[in-house]
Order: structure tokens, then sequence, then C-alpha cells
């Protein structure tokens, strides 16, 4: 396997309001290789989405990245410039929300977005633009994609609209995609498609892929690595069959073990007891203290890094040992 | 809402300072208003108080009490004179052979003029104006509060004169700030009460055209179909003439007077209510908990006006305060084109249109004290609509 | 076999799509019949007494609406729908037995009034039809919040200051505060957090045990409905296309859509999925294809698949389905 091309380390990005500091995300760091898909996995307030938005240089008032480094192929991302960052935003990293019409211009046709992608960073001509629309959009699965060009975004399905995001992102091959719950909008069929078509993108252009979502079970099938946050902080990092076969931290097993179709059918669900704790008003110590089993007067102090495999960490005083 | 949503919500307020300042000189006038008769020095309104001798005063100069006037006979003989009948506080003195002193006989009050009438040939006044035609001498300002009467010849055993005195008009210590009007009305009294009845206008015709406007737009929005499209294109009509034609058109059928500009104004505004109300209404009948209040099979009435109206109010609320601000100038608007309020309760349109023509004679206090408090009212009043209006606005929340 | 609380015959929701004046009046003039969307198309099915239904499908399959019109906010356009035998129209007239039928929203957050406090919007409705007198509301709605596991001083606050699963819980005390029999539950915990999730489901099923109310739950959720229902309707597109036992369902579909969906699922396991190929989009449900709906992503589908709305055919006893190619599918 290849180096890492990109990482993150030590990651602060808070954000000061009127009615505090909100420590969003806190010393997070990762690493990603080429050809591989790292899922970021969490709750609402996890500060998953936050991570995504500090690697865009898209953190917007009142918020700002503290500290922490982001590099891409040893460049640093965080002092670049707004024009700099520009240049890398789109080209180097493309980004794909939840809500396609965040990306999409409700006025103009989809090949005009297409070509205004393109001339922006890298001028072709007509015939070439054209013909590299055409080869993205059939690359995510469009069918007849000469027709949809001329459409308007409304013209298309919510899952079309999705893809053509998709396109665009890869329009200009990034090294890097970040994807923000790019398929929860979506239905079970179409997000199971599009999946399926990411994931070949992704092993044949060999481009980096993070994959911001709530859900472990669509993770489970496209994700190489897995990183586990809550309120803000790493819990648990590791490959995909480390995280989903033989978690340790009492969180993420919680989360695996709330999932309905993991319990017996009518049985009650396992759940986790409690709810997030404020990011005002977080301590030092381990940010789920108050709503594990394991909890003991050592977990209000700062948390350790225990590490089980070169790929396998987990930030817990009580890591579970035994396998599921 | 929540003493802590409220104070949340103050906070955002006071974040801009063109709001704040908005705000106090809103409240600034409310107070006058409500307090008019207390704050005013004088009360506009109590005709008999006015002397014309205070009109048309500019401003900061102070009310002078009139001069007032002494009449007396004399008699005089061998030298010596007589008053002839109550000659006041006005004495004689000899001065001499030929000559015979007049004057005042206190020292404080200070003569305006004096004039000698009536007094045999021969004889005048010193350092007089004599009239051209009658036997009259006039001396204005005579030092030391009197004159002499002189005579070249020696006087006559017997004759008698007539005096006439006046005294000089009296400075007090009232000043008209804002100068007077041609009554000579103190203008400060009569704009705080015309701040009084403008607000009290547009407080009580906005309110309620909110009344009207926002029950019938709620009705459209809960009935739909035919009431809706009748509300609705009665608003469109009513959108397509302009205020000002609707409230003089109003006026001229109705006539004058508080109630009648308070119905015009109501007919213009009720529709602005009506349309935003109804456009809230449907966003808010769209939500879940309208849908659970039906399930739960509460009256339309009461899902209206418990659970869809006050979720309206915040928008219903800048809407009004916008509006009181057009009421006021409307109606200031219709006064000044003298259909809106009587003379007799002159609003801050009234008084403006009352200076109006003596602009031309330099006379420019008595339109311009209520028209500077008409525009600075205004601005401020809309400039705090603009403010709420922005803080409801979810896409200026951070 | 006793009388289900609530019984769908054939319900359809039909509207005409939002159009533009001069569009209207053209089709008039030309005497064109407006186009008609049947976002809910001769639906039937029971729930019966201490029963959880499940329906599932993706977005534009009606199932929202369904649960709108079993609630009885929205007005049906053709069929019939009975509460323990009796007819929606008396039954509605009635406004203190329409309190049966209660519904669980989806979005905490636009389903809770801000501008009430949570012990007004649970009582409300208790003390207006007066199912517990006015005297004792504040008691009652205590016990309520004790029930769906919120502490009593939640009366006095108002809905921003609760969490979204909190927020839910209001929202089903909402529901439970006037007794009802039979709880329509639409998307009830799609906008939560996995963790957050759970403990909703949970309490759903203590209250469907302490109480032993019938339930209508309606999710895209394949694990949810598994996990919680007795029987499940599968809808596509206004229709119910098959409706089994959740067992039967799960391990045996036979409607080419029900199996596309199972397929589509995302699991949590360590396997690499390979995909099944699944052919186009959702259509539109404004204009939704002719024949069975399903036809045009269906591979089993046949000539008069096009042609001919398949009606739901008795399998085996309790599992109907709607296609008209039954032995092809039938592995």
């Amino acid at each position: 396997m290849s180096e890492a091309f990109f990482e993150v380390s030590g990651l602060n990005t808070w954000f000061f309001t009127r009615t505090g500091t909100f420590k969003s995300v806190r010393d997070v760091s990762f690493s990603l290789r080429r050809g591989e898909v790292l899922g970021i996995v969490g709750e609402s307030g996890s500060g998953k989405s936050v991570t995504g938005m500090s690697i865009m240089g898209q953190v917007d008032e009142p918020g700002r990245i503290v500290s922490g480094s982001i590099k891409l192929d040893g460049e640093e991302l965080t002092t670049l410039s707004f024009d700099a960052m520009r240049h890398y935003r789109g080209r180097r990293i493309a980004m794909v929300f939840q809500n396609p019409l965040m990306t999409l211009n409700p006025l103009m046709r989809i090949r005009d977005q297409m070509f205004e992608a393109i001339s922006e960073h890298e001028p072709a001509s007509h015939a070439e633009m054209q013909s590299r629309c055409i080869d993205a959009l059939r690359s995510v699965g469009i069918p007849s994609p000469e027709d949809r060009l001329s459409a308007y975004p409304h013209e298309l399905s919510g899952g079309m609209r999705q893809r053509v995001v998709i396109a665009i992102a890869l329009l200009l091959n990034p090294d890097l995609i970040i994807a923000d719950e790019p398929t929860t909008a979506l239905d079970v069929t179409i997000q199971a498609q599009i999946i399926h078509q990411m994931r070949r993108q992704i092993d044949e252009r060999g481009l980096g892929m993070i994959w911001i979502t709530h859900d472990l079970a669509t993770l489970s099938e496209l994700a190489d690595r897995i990183l586990v946050m809550y309120a803000g902080a790493m819990m648990e990092t590791g490959t995909t069959a480390d995280i989903i076969g033989s978690s340790r931290h009492p969180y993420t097993r919680k989360l695996l073990e709330s999932v309905p179709s993991l319990n017996v059918p009518g049985e009650k669900l396992r759940q986790i007891r409690g709810s997030m704790p404020s990011l005002l008003t977080l301590g030092a110590g381990c940010p789920f203290k108050d709503r594990c089993e394991f909890a003991t007067e050592a977990c209000a102090e700062a948390v350790p890094e225990r590490v089980f495999s070169a790929t396998h960490r987990v930030w817990c005083h009580h890591p579970i040992e035994d396998d599921r | 809402m929540s003493r802590a949503s409220l104070a949340e919500f103050a906070g955002r307020f006071a974040e801009s300072r063109v709001g704040l300042a908005s705000l106090a000189v809103t409240l600034f006038f409310l107070f006058c208003a409500l307090f008019a008769p207390l704050l005013s020095p004088t009360d506009p309104y109590d005709l008999s108080r006015l002397e014309l001798i205070d009109a048309l005063k500019p401003m900061g100069s102070p009310q002078v009490l009139p001069g007032e006037e002494f009449r007396a006979n004399f008699a005089v003989t061998d030298g010596v004179a007589t008053p002839d009948g109550d000659v006041g506080d006005l004495a004689t003195a000899s001065c001499g052979e030929r000559c015979i002193a007049v004057r005042l006989a206190s020292a404080e009050t200070e003569l305006a003029s004096l004039q000698v009438r009536s007094l045999p040939k021969g004889m005048s006044v010193e350092g007089a104006s004599k009239h051209p035609v009658q036997p009259w001498w006039t001396v204005n300002d005579p030092e030391g509060n009197g004159v002499r009467i002189v005579s070249d010849e020696p006087l006559p055993a017997a004759f008698s004169f007539s005096v006439i005195a006046k005294t000089a008009e009296q400075p007090t210590d009232f000043v008209f700030v804002a100068g007077t009007d041609a009554f000579g009305r103190d203008m400060l009294s009569a704009i705080l009460y015309g701040i009084r009845i403008s607000i009290f206008v547009g407080v009580l015709a906005a309110g309620s055209a909110m009344v009207i406007g926002t029950g019938l737009g709620l009705l459209a929005a809960w009935r739909g179909g035919v009431t809706d499209a009748v509300i609705m294109r009665t608003v469109d009509f009513m959108l397509s003439f302009p205020a000002i034609l609707v409230g003089l058109s109003i006026l001229a059928i109705l006539g004058s007077g508080v109630d009648k500009v308070i119905m015009a104004v109501v007919l213009v505004q009720w529709c602005y209510y009506a349309r935003t109300s109804r456009s809230l209404a449907l966003s808010e009948l769209n939500k879940e908990y309208v849908e659970a209040a039906r399930c739960l099979r509460l009256p339309a009435w009461r899902i209206m006006l418990r659970h869809v109206l006050p979720n309206c109010m915040p928008q219903i609320i800048v809407l009004f305060t916008l509006n009181i601000a057009a009421a006021i100038s409307l109606e200031s608007s219709l006064s000044f084109l003298g259909v809106g309020l009587p003379l007799t309760q002159p609003s801050l349109g009234m008084l403006i249109a009352n200076g109006y023509e003596f602009i031309f004679s330099q006379k420019y206090w008595i339109s311009f004290g209520p028209g500077l408090v008409l525009l600075v009212m205004i601005v401020a009043m809309n400039l705090l609509g603009d403010r709420l209006r922005d803080l409801n606005n979810p896409r200026f929340d951070r | 076999m006793t009388q289900p609380v609530f019984e769908a015959r054939d319900v359809s929701r039909i509207f005409e799509p939002a159009q533009g004046a001069l569009q209207r009046l053209g089709d008039r003039l030309a005497g064109r019949q407006p186009p008609l969307v049947r976002a809910v198309d001769r639906v039937t099915l029971s729930v019966s007494e201490g029963e959880t239904l499940g329906i599932v499908g993706e977005s534009g399959c009606g199932k929202s609406t369904l649960a709108r019109m079993i609630a009885g906010i929205l007005p049906v356009s053709g069929g019939e729908r009975r509460y323990r035998g009796e007819g929606y129209d008396s039954f509605l007239a009635r406004k203190r037995d329409a309190l049966k039928v209660q519904m669980v929203f989806q979005d905490p957050m636009s389903s809770l009034n801000p501008r009430l406090k949570v012990g007004e919007i649970i009582g409300e409705a208790a003390a207006l039809h007066g199912v517990v007198p006015r005297a004792q509301i504040r008691r009652y709605v205590v016990e309520t919040l004790n029930r769906v596991g919120l502490p009593a001083d939640a009366i006095d606050r108002y809905p921003h200051e609760f969490s979204g699963g909190q927020r839910q819980r209001v929202g089903i005390a909402r529901a439970l505060a006037v007794k009802p029999d039979l709880l329509v539950c639409d998307e009830a915990v799609a906008a939560l957090d996995v963790s957050v999730q759970a403990q909703i489901i949970n309490l759903l099923m203590d209250i469907k045990q302490d109480s032993g109310l019938s339930m209508i739950f309606i999710s895209h959720d394949l694990g949810l409905i598994r996990h919680l229902c007795d029987r499940v309707a599968v809808m596509y597109l206004g229709r119910v296309v098959e409706l089994a036992g959740t067992e039967e369902l799960f391990s045996n579909p036979t409607h080419p859509y029900t199996q596309m969906l199972l397929a589509g699922m995302p699991q949590i396991s360590l396997k690499r999925r390979t995909f099944m190929p699944i052919k186009g989009e959702i259509p539109s449900p404004l204009a939704p294809p002719p024949g069975c709906h399903f036809h045009p992503r269906c591979l089993a589908a046949t000539d008069h698949c096009s042609t001919r709305r398949p009606e739901l055919v008795e399998l085996a006893p309790g599992h109907t389905h709607a296609c008209l190619n039954a032995g092809l599918t039938r592995n």
C-alpha cells in the first residue's frame, strides 16, 4: 500500500459564540492513502462535518481552526491564502454535500455548470470539455449522459442530482473527495447504486475519499478504515474489520449494538442511556463518561491512547478487551 | 416567548447601534405622546390664553406682556396743574416759569411713549414730534419717564391738556423655544400635542388594521377556495390604488374627523396584514404541529388562534411597527391637504400646513419644527421596524 | 376472527397537481381532463388488536399520505376507512371518540408548537375534550411525562429547551395523553441519531406492551420495521405491492420490488456485498408508468406488465402480493 498523501494532525476547530466557545473538533488526527476510503462516523454534534469543512477551508465565522495542520502531499493547507485555497478546492479536493442543491445552481443547465467547473481551473476546447463531461456522467452511472447535459437540476430526480454532483467532483480528477452524508437523503435502492459506483471510481482512479456519515451500515460496505467521533473527539480508529468486527471502545460497541438489525426482532434494543453532553461544558476527561457503563473516576482525567494493532487505536481508559 | 429567549432577543437587538438609537427615539416620542399635557408649557387648545402680540415670534423669543395705557386730563391754573379726574401714576411738576413736566410716578415701569394732546397755541413738548394736523405731541421712549411741556410765552392762566402714556411691553421669563404660529400659539406645546394626536391616530389605525387584516388573512388561509380567492383578490384590488388616493376619496365622502381618518388608514392598510398573515399562516399550516392539533381534534378556531397565530405574530408585529409610521405619514399628508383632522385638534401634518403660507416670508419655524419631528419620528420607527424584521429573518441568524 | 381496530378498503388519495392558471384554462378550453396524481391508489389493509403493522417504502410512495388518512387528518378521495367496524364519517364526527386514533410525527422540530409549554402541548386536548377533569390535568400531564421518561419539571418548559430525542418523547406523550387505541407513527425516529433512535424505539415497545395499543409504524428503514412489526406492507408509488408477516416477508419476499429493497438494505457486515444490478430510478409519482408501476425497473417484467395492473393475490395465508408473474419470481 502506498504512503499517506493526506494528513490531518491535531486539528482543533472551535466556534466562538455569544453563549461560549464550542470546541466542535478537538485534537483530531488521521491520514489517508490513495485508493482508500476513510469513513468518519458519528452522531449529530460529533464534529464530523466540521472536520470536513475545516479541510475544505470553509469554516465560517464565528468558527476558526485554532490549531493543527492539514497537509496534502506535504503542503500545508491551513496557512494558505483564500485565493490559493480556491485553487485547491475543486481541483485537488472536491466536496459532495448531503443536499445536491447546495452545489448545483438551479438556474443553469448541467452542461454549463460542468463547463464552468472545468474552465475555472483548466480551460479546454468545447469538444474536449463536452467529452470529459459525458465521461464523468457515465462513470457515475447516469444513463444517456448526452441528454442529461442540457437538463436543469430540477428536471432530475434526487438520485440523479447527487450523481451529477459526484460527476462534477470527479471532473477535475481531484486527489481527495470529501463526501458529507452524500446518500443520507436518498432512497435505499439508489443509495446502494451510488455507493457501488463510488467504490468503483475510487478503485479505478486511485483517489482518496473521506466519507462522513452517521450510518455504520453503509460504512461497513464501503470504507477501508473508520474513524469514530463523539462530541468533537476521536473515540476509536481502525480498519473496517477492526471497528465492525472487534471494536474496543464502549461507545463504538454500544453504537453497533443499538442498530436494529443486530438485535433480536421484537426484543428491546440495546440502547445508550442519556444524551450527548453540551460542547460548552465539556471537561478534560472522556466526553462519553456520563453514558458509559464502564466509567470510573479515572475517566474524568485526560484520555490515554491505546494501540491495539498497527491500524487499531482507541482513546479510552477502559477499552473492552474481549472480542464480541 | 420565554424569559431566556426574550433576553437572547434583546441581546441580539442590542448589537446594532442604529437599532438601539431608533428604539430610544421611538420610545422618546411615545413618552412625549403619553405625557404631552404634563410636558407642554402651555395648553395650545386654550384659545383664551392666546395673545396676538405673540404671533409669529421666531424661535427663542420671550413671551411679552403688552404695554398698558394711561390717560389723564390735567387742568392748569396759574402754572399749577391739577389732575382732572383719576390720573393714575401720572404726575406733573413745575419745572420753571414756562414749563410743566409730566412723568410717570413709578420708576420701574418704563414708558414706551407719551403723548400730550390739546395744548394751547404756542406751547409744545420738548423733543416731541407733532402730529401734522392734530395738536398732538408724541415722545417715544421718553427720557426719565417724562416729558416737558414748554411754552414760548408765559403760561395762560387756565388751560387743560390730556396725556396718553403707554408703558413698554414687558418681556417675561417664558421663552417660546420653538417660536409661535400665526395665532401666537407656542409651537413647542403644539408639537407635543401634535405628536400625541399623530401617534394616537397612527397606533389606533394601524392596530385596527392589524386586527381586521390578520383576521381576514387567517380566514383566507384556513378556508382556502372561494373565501381565499375573494379576500385575496380584494387585497390585490385595494393595493392597486395609491394610499393617498384612497384616503382622499374616503375623507371626501365621509368628511374629516379623527374617526374618519382612522377609518381611511384601516381601509388602506388591512390588505398588507391580510396578505402577510395569509402567507405566514399557510406555511405554519403545513407544519406537523398543526397536523397534530388536527389529529387531537381541536376546533378550527382554536388551532388558528392558539397555535397558528402566535407563530405568525413576530412578523406581524414588525409590519405593525412599520405601518404605524406609514399611518402617521398618511394622516399627516391628509391633514396637510386639509381633509384630515379638524382645526381644533392639530396634528403634525396640520401644523406643517399652517406654517406653509409663512415659509416665503422667512417665518420658517412654524413648519420647520413639526416637519423635523415628523421626519425623525417616521425614520426612527422605520429603522426600528427594519431592525426587528432583520432579527426575525432566520437568514441573518448565525 | 375478532374485528380489526382499523381497516382500510380501497383507500385512495387523488389530487390535482398545482398548475398555472393559463395551463388550467387551456386544459378546460380544450376539454382535457386535468392530470390527476394518485398519491395513494386503492390501498387495502387492516390492523388488529395489539398488532403492529409496518408500512415500508421509499420517498414518494405515498406512505405519509396514507398515514394522515388513517389518522383522519386528510380526507380520502375514494374507498372507506373503518374504526372497529364503524365508518370514519360518523367516527370522526364524535370528537371525543375520534381521539382513539393518534399520530406521532417525524420532525422533532416542527411537530411541537414552539410557543406552547410542554404541559400545554400535552394537556390541551385532554382538558378540552374532557378526557381528564380540568382540575387534575396537571397531575395527569406529569404522569404522562413520566410514562415517556421525561422529568416532571418538563411541564413548564418550552420545546426548544429539549434535545431531539426528548422532543420526540413529548410528541409521543401528546398522543398518549388522549388515550388512543391506535398509534400511527410516521417515520417517528428517522430524524434522530442512532443511539437516541434506540431509546425511542424501546419506549414505543414499552408503551405497546403496557397498554396493548395497536400501532402502524411507517418507515423507510427495513431494519426498524423488521425489529418492531408483526406484519409489513410494502408500498411502491401509491400501491401496496406486498403484504405479509414480518418473518415471512424478510425470509421469503416474492415481489421483485421487495426483493430489490431487501437487497439494497445496508447491513453491518464485513462481507463486501455484490450489488444486484438495479435498473433505473424511481419514476416521478406525478407520472407513474402504466400497468404495474414497477415494470420499468423489474427484471422479471413481461409484456403484459406494462398494460395490466396487478391486483393483490394471496400466495399463502396472510401473504399477499401484487405481481403478475408470481410463478417467475418465486424462487
